[in-house]
């Protein structure tokens, strides 16, 4: 008997009175005790999966047909007491957003003698003996200390260790862990991922772990679903779809992902973006034939069959057999000659905030960049990377203007920015520029395209007459691949990709000497990010601009850039050649970060799963 | 501004909008509605009943007051008395709640935390009384009406306005608009006050509607636009004491000030309804 077997499951969205399916004819087995990976973009329909099993589809979506088997059981035939007394009982959830999971008002304790009660367990001292037992045994020092504080006292990597411990305090049968590290910082990643097996082993629990990540899905699953448009489109033993991927898109996906160790080459870029649920209502055959490198004629007029090419490793392509011969066009990506003329130049940078309450209640000085010193030479692209709350954000509000430091320099071409007399943010604006990390805010949403990208042309006291501001617009558009009637559109009708164009086009109206790039491409589809990334390094040799690229995903900082900046506590603690400094990282920081990226070939162990878990 | 054409596809704003259309032709065309001259008196007919009932006369269609004026002309000028204090004080209020809320929400630090105390201040007095105490010393009159109310009420636009305006703020896009050069007055002007401008505009149908409350109220004690400009208020307040001998002189102002606050709040609330960004995405 399975943990979970789905049958054909079905679901689907009523969109404006339309009935179009979100997920369509998927179907897997999950063997008890063992690890089923659901992988793929946003959009893929496979949170719903796991919605499905909870009875948290949202308003508007339903299971049509198919069914889904929990041990052997119809999860949607039985009576609904019978389904609430599995939830949580012997099937355990672990959430995205451990930040959010727990009630704020309530400590960790009573929320775990809450669930125990519900459990049936004991009295009141049995349970609180059980709940330490489980903290303990998710590796969390002073369990009884925890229980007595409230969520928002504890870190988010201590929130997820906590949520895991309630999720198998139940022992359950089948966990559904919903991407459990996407909201953490990456160096956390490996120790989740590892208590989690590590409950997993002991437990002999099923698990589905849904997440966007292929590399990360080899390493921990036995099994591996990928999902494309609400279809399952392979499906295999992990390590097989990763190292012989059989379906066009898997293949993409996976030359489109920048590697740690592997040359450097030009992504494959994928075009277009993923069908919307509208769009797939009027799209017989395969979901990615309008993306694939592939298709031939048939690909859209007939579903395609699941074949089998391995012993239990299936595909739904016609073309399975000649994905192979998908290959990024052999281009070296390697970074341009570095020209010798220094543009940007911080030396000893500091910024404190004072927080607290001046008028009632004391203040405290905090130190979020302490005495930060580098250089950008034109045309170089130089990644800052480090945890959250390291202050690599602040460094970009420091050299952009939108905060002032409280000590050092900050040198453009020469000419010291810091200087009150040249404060004012219009000097600065002709050379330097920043990107946002959140499209979505970034973007007025009352402006048009054509409107923001010339939006430096109306700035201060220019005037530029509409003529001028038109040929503009369509020379921006054009240099970030954007067709001209894009002009015309709102914010609002762009999807993330595009929006993060856009805000990339307005940054270089006015041809700047340096960009600031805040995290602009870690909200984003692997797919689209390719996109950008090429993107970037198209303008770079284009119109020679340096930048400094702030980023927590090593892999594209490894693509892109040419030097790094290791931030840890305000303070750059290692930099260099991005290769030196990555292939023997010196500071333990930047090991625990380098650690933490799962290797490329999934043959290849990941050391970092394989480390004994610290106590937190 | 497709939001704005979208309202008018609203019942509520149509609605209120007809109704507000009403009382606004009688303001100004009142010369030319009206039957009789609002301020004659007609001492040998004094309270003449309307004339669907018994002694009614059909010169005077709803009846005389106290003095032999007729009813339904001071009615209509009295909607030119208060679609002017509705118009002018909401403005007024508006213009000075505006400016203040985006400087202090915008600028945040002392500035906004010394308007944020002014208001509060300001606030702590009670409204009512607070236009009484400025009327005593302003003296009578339209424009101290106005003004009195400008006075008293531009805190409500400040309070409301400021947070939306802190919301705006926050996002990127205002931080970008400085950053390609925008000066803080074009920042302002263009990026921040075309996302507020919906939530103004319902502001300022909503305070339409208390204008008109506080100018009834000030000229039913006596301290509103004075005794020569007939106001609802007033002949309330004129009307109070042959309640039992004449009740429609008393009823119909009060119906006129109910009809005309009930239509500024229709159109506030559908205004609101439609413009308010949070409220149709929460509703789809």
């Amino acid at each position: 008997m399975f943990a979970l077997q789905a049958l054909d499951l079905t679901v689907t969205a009523r969109i404006n009175g339309a009935v179009v399916p979100a997920i369509r004819g998927l179907s897997f087995e999950l063997p008890p005790g063992k690890i089923l990976g659901l992988v793929g973009e946003s959009g893929a329909g496979k949170s719903m999966v796991g919605r499905a099993i909870a009875q948290l589809l949202p308003t508007g979506f339903a299971i049509t047909a198919g069914s889904l088997l929990f041990e052997g059981e119809d999860l949607m035939e039985m009576p609904p007491p019978r389904r609430r007394a599995l939830l949580g009982r012997a099937i355990g959830f672990i959430p995205q957003q451990p930040m959010t999971a727990l009630n704020p008002v309530m400590t960790v304790g009573a929320q775990f003698d809450e669930h125990l009660a519900r459990l049936g367990e004991g009295d009141y001292v049995e349970r609180r003996k059980r709940a330490i037992a489980a903290l303990a045994a998710a590796h969390l020092r002073d369990a009884g200390g925890l229980l007595g504080r409230y969520p928002h006292q504890l870190s988010g990597g201590m929130l997820q260790r906590v949520l895991i411990a309630l999720a198998f305090s139940s022992n359950p049968r089948l966990v559904i862990a919903d991407e459990p590290t996407t909201a953490l910082d990456v160096t956390i990643h490996p120790q989740i991922l590892r208590l989690i097996a590590e409950m997993q082993r002991e437990h002999t629990t099923a698990i589905i772990f849904i997440t966007h990540d292929l590399r990360l899905a080899a390493q921990l699953c036995d099994q591996v679903v990928v999902m494309y448009a609400g279809r399952a489109i392979e499906s295999g033993p992990a390590r097989s779809i990763l190292s012989r991927p059989a379906h066009p898109y898997t293949r993409c996906l996976q030359l489109a992902n920048p590697t740690m160790h592997n040359e450097r080459r030009a992504l494959y870029v994928i075009p277009d973006q993923m069908p919307s649920l509208r769009q797939l209502q009027k799209m017989p055959g395969c979901h990615f034939a309008p993306r694939c490198p592939l298709v031939v004629e048939n690909c859209r007029r007939m579903d395609p069959p699941e074949v089998w090419i391995g012993a239990d490793h299936r595909v739904a392509c016609l073309r399975a057999a000649d994905v192979a011969a998908i290959a990024t066009i052999d281009e070296a990506t390697a970074p341009p000659e570095i020209s010798a003329r220094i543009v940007l130049q911080v030396e000893k940078l500091q910024k404190r905030y004072r927080i607290g309450d001046k008028l009632f209640g004391g203040t405290r000085l905090v130190e979020a960049v302490k005495g930060v010193s580098f250089n950008i030479a034109e045309n170089e692209f130089v990644a800052l990377v480090g945890e959250s709350g390291s202050g690599k954000s602040t460094i970009a509000k420091l050299l952009v203007g939108l905060e002032q430091p409280s000590g050092g320099r900050i040198l453009l071409n020469g000419d010291d920015l810091t200087d009150p007399s040249l404060r004012s943010l219009v000097r600065r604006a002709a050379s330097l520029q920043m990107v946002f990390q959140d499209p979505q805010s970034a973007l007025n949403p009352r402006r048009r395209i054509g409107r923001i990208i010339t939006q430096a042309m109306e700035a201060g006291s220019r005037h530029s007459t509409w003529q001028e501001r038109l040929t503009r617009t369509k020379e921006l558009l054009a240099e970030v691949g954007l067709s001209e009637d894009f002009a015309t559109r709102l914010p609002g009708q762009l999807s993330g990709g595009q929006r993060q164009r856009v805000n990339i086009a307005r940054a270089l109206c006015n041809i700047p000497k340096v960009l600031v790039a805040d995290e602009i491409v870690s909200g984003l589809d692997v797919s689209i990010q390719a996109q950008l990334l090429n993107l970037l390094a198209r303008l770079r040799s284009e119109l020679g601009f340096g930048m400094l690229f702030i980023s927590h995903d090593l892999s594209v900082v490894r693509h892109l850039c040419s030097r790094v900046l290791v931030m840890y506590r305000g303070e750059i603690v290692e930099q260099g050649p991005i290769e030196a400094v990555f292939s023997d990282p010196q500071h333990p920081h930047t090991r625990a970060l380098v650690s933490s990226v799962p290797p490329d070939d999934p043959r290849a162990g990941w050391p970092a799963l394989k480390v004994a878990l610290a106590e937190y | 501004m497709a939001a704005l054409a979208r309202s008018l596809r609203s019942p509520r704003v149509l609605i209120a909008l007809v109704m507000i259309l009403c009382i606004l032709c009688c303001a100004i065309f009142a010369g030319l509605i009206a039957p009789n001259d609002p301020g004659d008196q007609n001492l040998l007919s004094i309270l003449v009943p309307p004339t669907w009932s018994p002694g009614g006369d059909p010169a005077f269609p709803l009846g005389t007051d106290s003095l032999g004026r007729d009813v339904l002309s001071r009615l209509i000028y009295g909607a030119r008395t208060a679609m002017l204090v509705a118009f002018f004080a909401s403005l007024g209020a508006m213009i000075i709640g505006t400016v203040l809320a985006h400087i202090s929400g915008y600028f945040g630090g002392t500035v906004d935390w010394i308007i944020g105390r002014l208001v509060d201040v300001w606030m702590s007095f009670p409204p009512v009384i607070l236009s009484l105490i400025l009327m005593v010393g302003l003296g009578v009159g339209l424009d101290r009406v106005i003004l009195a109310i400008i006075l008293v009420d531009w805190t409500r636009f400040c309070r409301v306005l400021r947070s939306e305006v802190l919301i705006v703020t926050r996002h990127d896009y205002v931080a970008a608009a400085r950053l390609l050069g925008f000066t803080h007055w074009q920042a302002i002007v263009r990026e921040v006050l075309p996302a507020t401008l919906p939530l103004l505009i319902t502001l300022m149908s909503l305070e339409m509607a208390i204008a008109v409350i506080v100018e009834a109220i000030l000229s039913f004690v006596g301290l509103g636009v004075g005794a020569n400009q007939p106001a609802w208020g007033q002949m309330i307040a004129d009307a109070r004491q042959y309640v039992y001998q004449s009740p429609w002189n008393l009823l119909l102002p009060a119906l006129a000030i109910f009809f005309t606050v009930t239509a500024f709040n229709l159109l506030g609330d559908g205004l609101r309804r439609t413009l308010d960004v949070r409220l149709s995405e929460s509703g789809r």
